[in-house]
């Protein structure tokens, strides 16, 4: 609460200062927002679509994966651990090949080809010749899909690839291609017209110039798909690609579909070709394709063909083919017969659509599917999951009240999930919680009731789901008496009103309102769509194979948005292109699609917003992609729809999903488009592309948290990011962008709860990444900074530094993370380790932050409150800040007694050793020496056997109780006050024998010192002491206990930052 | 005052440049960040070099350092943990180090992919000085943005055949970024290191504040120099290993 307070103050207070109009522009770039990154939350529990699987055999495996959506990612051991390889490119992955002599040169086909209605589209051809580390595109930029890559296996330069081409448009970069010189050049070398692209490409391994390829006509539209037609066919080159001849000969005559085409490797002359047709079936041939005969035409091979169109023969059996399908099928009798290998045993996603098997050894199989990537060693009887690829694929995505708050979201073919936002160690896969199946799209908590959500899987169906119980309520709304059939769209919008708590929106043709949390509906709209019947052709969609899942659904609404602050005021997109309003509650209905300027009748609207700062104001996105226009289109209204101002700039690249306004800085807007993040601070007037930490993937949805003031994306390929903290976002103004160097204020900060967890999970699983526990502190910087020093100090109420940390420098915004706490303890040495390597927590407050750039300083404030779950009471946390400062303390005197007695000793060694040997005044000396000497031991360890010695003294005591208090949050154990008086008390005694030995014989000493002419022994002062400390620590500021691991840290950091 | 003038020259002699030409070749960058560290002339001259400072490692953990060096290849790295001081140490032929933490401080042999980081440390003047003489390979790739600076990019490939690449602000001709591999107990580990907050310590700019993490993940370590001091009078016992026990570690 105090939160959204502090928000609201500060908000008003920027409001009145004034900010920018939208007319000026505040004129930003990506780097802008410099080290402003969000944190990528996965989750890896379900994957995404995997497309492709290429991999060099070898010890380790090397493995690539190509995803539908979430870019390339590698694993250099065999698919423990994955990095994305591909993040500033399209995310949308066709084919990927490696190059089989060359394994450091990898090929991309970017655009999937399994070409469902949620399909995205690529942009050419990437090469890298690094193993992936840098891609450069090499060409065929206008293809948009990619099936197939065939590598030469004895001549890297010669490269096919197989383009199936736009799917929403006729066009003419799609066929075989075929380039000589890697990549230079590219010939169009198979081609059959503009509707028309290759479908699967096929090389015989022994004889690389027969080729062949499968040949698909295929066409999208919102409302209708089409596989197959009169272009399709089965062609085999054998000169290199250079000429094409159709394969005939036993394949089916009339119309074909997708084409699928594997070559035997372990005997070429066996080819087998899958063929969509009016009966779907696989084809074998034994004379290079000759002639084919059909051997089988079940379920296994012939299953919606439009999507599953894999063939993988086993590299050491040309009878053993696999069908990667629905399930994995596979046939060991040449196709005559099929089978499921996962039958008895096996637990894997459906819908397959890549396979490799590791040529040295057939057993070893990877399979990608609509969920991710299954690895078996036993030729798909037993898979194991790989926990590591967060490619999910969101629709849509929600957020709870609760501390910390849950996400919630929809994923294509992967359900509906709820997960936390940050975890202790971290967000692993185990915290996600399914709560709906199927498809899922949007899902929201009920604001009063957090544990039931709306969730709801394709074509409309509705549930709320009590997420403690895991029941499930259907709340579909029904056709009442005399009403038309309801149309849903494949992902039915769901709406909560923003005015009214349990009233819920959803959208068929007609609007649909509950105001009982969906036990109730009542209808408030006619059909607010064209209603064409042109545009209802779902259950005839498909083409060849009838294919009517709803993905095809249209003449449906899309998008929903209440206006905050004016109940009845509703807008509502549809997929065929209306943009409806009404303003009395759903009486009456406008249509304002005319008022928005420049924009092809039709265009499905993806998202209206209306906003929370201005009545009348909404922004718009519509999306003709499905129309083959890629155009970005956003609009704005101030008037209710009236007029429209466009507010897309050069600057946006990618059809639009979804725009969000900041709910506390009216000009603070967020853009997602299918090639990423884009932020506006002025209004839309100008924008760029958030980059920092999300790649350029689909951003379908987002929100901005209402309390913590977080931007949660939802991208459908690489799941949930978060952007902690918009605060110093939204006071980023023109004027600050003009300092060279400004501080910006951030969020009152909660000091969170110790949560510590022991776990040793291995390394194979996705962790999405929590906030800091830290005050993030961020700050602009004009320019990158180069000379003299960059610091932050933080002093508290008294003024007094508390803390230094280190500073990033580049250009933009920065942020930095102080972790709240004072610099560790002081600790005298000894012979191990205590566990004291953290300074105590700061107390909760109002710390002044001043960044020192040079000679110029700029000041702010941060704000310190409790955990907001705190269970300790304001007496009971400031007792354990007592006694956590009064230990602090106590190591520091501690340490300063051990300090001192140290030197006193090596004064006296040092002036013994420059007397005779038998002369009584260095025998004085060195048995007062020895006397110093004997009291170390029973202030710190000494056992040269280390860790376990069991040499427990004051400094290990001390530094025990000091770790018991400070890692606990409220009041400490009386057991601990006592043993803290005690330890003080045995602390002082020592101290007495140590005065007592620098006062007794010191003097007597001394004057027999100065009689020889020697120095006398100077006792160190605590004032010398702290002095010394001060200059020796130069200031500064690991989520991880500190433990042996430590000290390879430190070299690795030293070693690379000084190697030059 | 003489780090202002160094700079303004700097500035200076680039700005004159920048309206001068339009594509540098290797020589004219080098020379300019010779020129702009204060000169290839002052740089050889140095002698010995004792940096102090702290290493912070996120989260609050932090450790003092001393790290000494002597021309042409010797070198010295303590740092302190709760009063304890391990040390890092190369004498030009044997590596060794002394760590104290967990009982022993005796001084052992480093390992070998240790030393051969820290001989590689014992370049003080760095890769692109003198690079021919010492059988690197430097290329200059191009003019890339380092987190939205214009930087030239070099590519050294050393004389063991390691790559790593330096960028130079392309304005001030200073490293501001290196980026490499590094193997650590016997893993590759690419790094990317920021170098800042130059300022001139006896006729020389020297960064003040490094940061170093490995590349693509999140934490990482920064060091902060409190102190810079060249051509200090180090005994050449300081690096050499020592024969006995405990003799290593600081006398305590």
């Amino acid at each position: 609460m105090r939160t959204v307070l502090g928000f609201v103050v500060w908000c008003a207070c920027w409001l009145a200062a004034g900010h920018v109009s939208a007319s000026e522009g505040i004129k930003i770039t990506s780097d802008t927002f410099g080290g402003l990154s969000a944190r990528a939350l996965g989750p890896a529990v379900m994957s995404g679509r995997i497309t492709a699987i290429d991999a060099v055999p070898g010890a380790p495996l090397t493995l690539y994966v190509g995803t539908a959506s979430g870019g390339v990612w590698k694993s250099s051991d065999a698919g423990t651990t994955f990095k994305p390889v591909f993040d500033e490119h399209i995310q949308s992955i066709g084919a990927l090949r490696v190059d089989p002599q060359e394994p450091r040169t990898v090929w991309v086909g970017t655009g999937e080809c399994n070409v469902r209605n949620s399909v995205s589209v690529g942009d050419g051809v990437y090469r890298s010749q690094d193993a992936g580390k840098t891609w450069q595109r090499v060409g065929l930029s206008a293809s948009e899909r990619i099936a197939a890559i065939g590598v030469h296996p004895k001549d890297s330069r010669t490269v096919y690839v197989c383009a199936l081409g736009p799917l929403w448009s006729a066009g003419e970069e799609r066929g075989v291609f075929k380039t000589t010189d890697g990549g230079t050049t590219w010939r169009k070398v198979l081609y059959v017209n503009d509707s028309t692209g290759c479908s699967d490409l096929a090389m015989d391994p022994q004889e690389p110039r027969i080729l062949y390829a499968g040949m698909w006509q295929v066409r999208r539209w919102p409302d209708f798909f089409q596989s197959g037609g009169p272009g399709s066919g089965l062609y085999r080159s054998v000169d290199g690609g250079e000429t094409w001849k159709e394969l005939t000969t036993g394949l089916p005559a009339g119309e074909k579909g997708r084409i699928a085409v594997a070559v035997a490797p372990s005997r070429p002359s066996v080819v087998y070709a899958l063929v969509e047709a009016a009966k779907t079936a696989l084809y074998r041939s034994e004379n290079l394709g000759e002639s084919f005969t059909l051997v089988n035409s079940s379920t296994n091979v012939s299953i919606r063909p439009f999507y599953f169109a894999h063939l993988v023969v086993d590299p050491s059996d040309h009878n053993t083919v696999y069908k990667p399908g629905l399930a994995l099928a596979v046939s060991t009798d040449g196709g005559a017969s099929f089978t499921l290998p996962i039958l008895g045993g096996g637990n894997v996603h459906p819908d397959h659509h890549a396979l490799w098997i590791n040529p040295r050894d057939r057993n070893e199989l990877f399979l990608g599917t609509d969920g991710g990537v299954y690895h078996s060693f036993d030729r798909g009887r037993r898979w194991r999951f790989l926990r590591s690829l967060p490619v999910a694929q969101f629709y849509h995505v929600g957020v709870d009240l609760e501390r910390p708050y849950n996400v919630y979201g929809g994923l294509q073919d992967n359900g509906t999930w709820k997960g936390p936002s940050r975890a202790p160690a971290g967000v692993q896969n185990r915290h996600w919680e399914n709560i709906g199946y199927g498809d899922g799209f949007w899902a929201f908590p009920d604001p009063e009731d957090p544990r039931r959500v709306y969730v709801e899987y394709q074509g409309g169906n509705i549930l709320r789901v009590d997420t403690r119980l895991g029941e499930l309520r259907d709340i579909t709304p029904y056709a009442g008496a005399g009403e038309a059939e309801l149309r849903f769209n494949w992902n039915t919008p769901i709406h909560l009103s923003p005015n009214e708590r349990g009233t819920v929106y959803v959208g068929a043709q007609y609007l649909f309102r509950s105001r009982d949390r969906g036990d109730s509906w009542e209808r408030i709209s006619p059909d607010l769509t064209t209603n064409d019947p042109r545009r209802q052709r779902q259950k005839q969609s498909g083409g060849l194979t009838i294919d009517n899942s709803t993905a095809e659904n249209n003449t449906t609404i899309y998008a929903i948005g209440e206006a905050p602050g004016e109940p009845g005021v509703i807008w509502v997109g549809t997929d065929d292109g209306l943009l409806q309003l009404t303003r009395d509650g759903g009486r009456t209905w406008a249509n304002l699609i005319d008022r928005i300027p420049g924009v092809p009748r039709g265009t499905w609207v993806s998202s209206v917003t209306p906003s929370a700062h201005v009545r009348g104001r909404a922004y718009v996105t519509l999306d003709g992609h499905r129309s083959g226009d890629f155009a970005t289109y956003l609009f704005r209204t101030d008037d209710y729809g009236a007029t429209w101002t466009p507010l897309a700039t050069p600057e946006i690249e990618g059809y639009a999903w979804v725009i969000k306004e900041d709910p506390l800085a009216a000009n603070l807007l967020f853009l997602g488009t299918e090639f990423g993040l884009y932020v506006s601070l002025d209004g839309g007037a100008r924008w760029a592309r958030f980059a920092g930490g999300i790649p350029k993937v689909a951003v379908h949805d987002m929100v901005i948290h209402p309390r913590e003031g977080d931007l949660v994306v939802a991208t459908h390929g690489r799941g949930i990011y978060i952007l902690d903290d918009l605060t110093p976002l939204r006071a980023l103004s023109a004027a600050t962008l003009d300092e060279e160097v400004a501080l910006l204020p951030s969020r009152e900060v909660e000091i969170p709860i110790l949560a510590s967890r022991q776990e040793f999970n291995g390394d194979d699983e996705f962790v999405g990444t929590n906030p800091p526990e830290a005050a993030v502190i961020t700050y602009w910087l004009k320019k990158r900074h180069i000379f003299g020093d960059l610091k932050l100090e933080i002093y508290d109420a008294e003024g007094r530094r508390v803390s230094t940390v280190p500073a990033s420098q580049r250009a933009g915004l920065n942020r930095v993370a102080w972790p709240m706490r004072l610099p560790p303890p002081k600790l005298p040495p000894a012979s191990v380790l205590a566990p004291a390597f953290l300074g105590p927590r700061v107390a909760e407050g109002t710390y002044t932050v001043k960044l020192v750039k040079g000679a110029t300083t700029v000041a702010g404030e941060i704000t310190l409150v409790a955990d907001s779950r705190t269970p300790h009471s304001p007496e009971d946390r400031a007792a354990q800040q007592r006694l956590a400062m009064q230990l602090y303390e106590e190591l520091a005197s501690l340490t300063y007694l051990v300090d001192s007695l140290v030197e006193l000793r090596e004064q006296a060694r040092q002036r013994a050793g420059r007397l005779p040997a038998r002369d009584g005044l260095r025998r004085q000396l060195e048995a007062y020496a020895d006397e110093l000497e004997k009291i170390r031991p029973t202030l710190v360890s000494t056992s040269e056997a280390g860790w376990l010695s069991g040499d427990e003294q004051l400094r290990e005591k001390l530094a025990a109780l000091y770790s018991a208090v400070t890692n606990y949050g409220g009041r400490p154990t009386a057991s601990q006050l006592d043993r803290f008086s005690l330890l003080q008390g045995e602390l002082a005694t020592v101290r007495g024998k140590v005065e007592a030995l620098q006062g007794g014989q010191l003097p007597a000493l001394n004057s027999r010192l100065k009689t020889r002419r020697l120095e006398p022994l100077v006792p160190l002062s605590r004032e010398s002491w702290q002095a010394r400390q001060d200059t020796m620590r130069p200031d500064g500021g690991a989520r991880h206990a500190p433990s042996a691991a430590v000290f390879s840290r430190l070299f690795a950091a030293f070693t690379a930052a000084l190697l030059r | 005052m003489r780090f202002r003038a160094v700079t303004i020259v700097v500035a200076v002699g680039a700005a004159l440049w920048a309206g001068a030409a339009p594509a540098q070749s290797l020589d004219e960058i080098l020379a300019k960040n010779y020129q702009a560290r204060g000169g290839l002339e002052r740089i050889t001259s140095v002698s010995s070099a004792r940096i102090t400072g702290t290493m912070s490692m996120g989260g609050g953990m932090e450790a003092p350092f001393v790290w000494q060096w002597k021309r042409p290849n010797k070198l010295r790295l303590e740092f302190t943990l709760q009063g304890m001081t391990g040390v890092q140490a190369y004498d030009g032929q044997t590596g060794w180090m002394v760590m104290p933490f967990m009982g022993s401080s005796d001084p052992e042999k480093m390992p070998e992919d240790q030393l051969a980081d820290i001989r590689e440390q014992a370049d003080f003047d760095g890769d692109l000085v003198n690079w021919k003489e010492k059988g690197h390979q430097v290329e200059l790739v191009g003019k890339e943005k380092v987190e939205g600076t214009d930087a030239y990019k070099l590519k050294v490939t050393k004389k063991n055949g390691d790559v790593s690449y330096v960028f130079l602000d392309a304005e001030y001709f200073l490293e501001i970024r290196g980026e490499g591999k590094r193997t650590l107990r016997g893993q590759e580990v690419e790094y990317e290191s920021s170098v800042g907050d130059y300022k001139e310590v006896g006729g020389l700019l020297i960064p003040h504040a490094m940061s170093t993490k490995a590349k693509g993940m999140p934490g990482g370590q920064t060091l902060t120099f409190s102190r810079v001091e060249l051509d200090v009078p180090l005994e050449d016992s300081l690096f050499a290993m020592p024969a006995a026990s405990k003799g290593a570690a600081p006398s305590r």
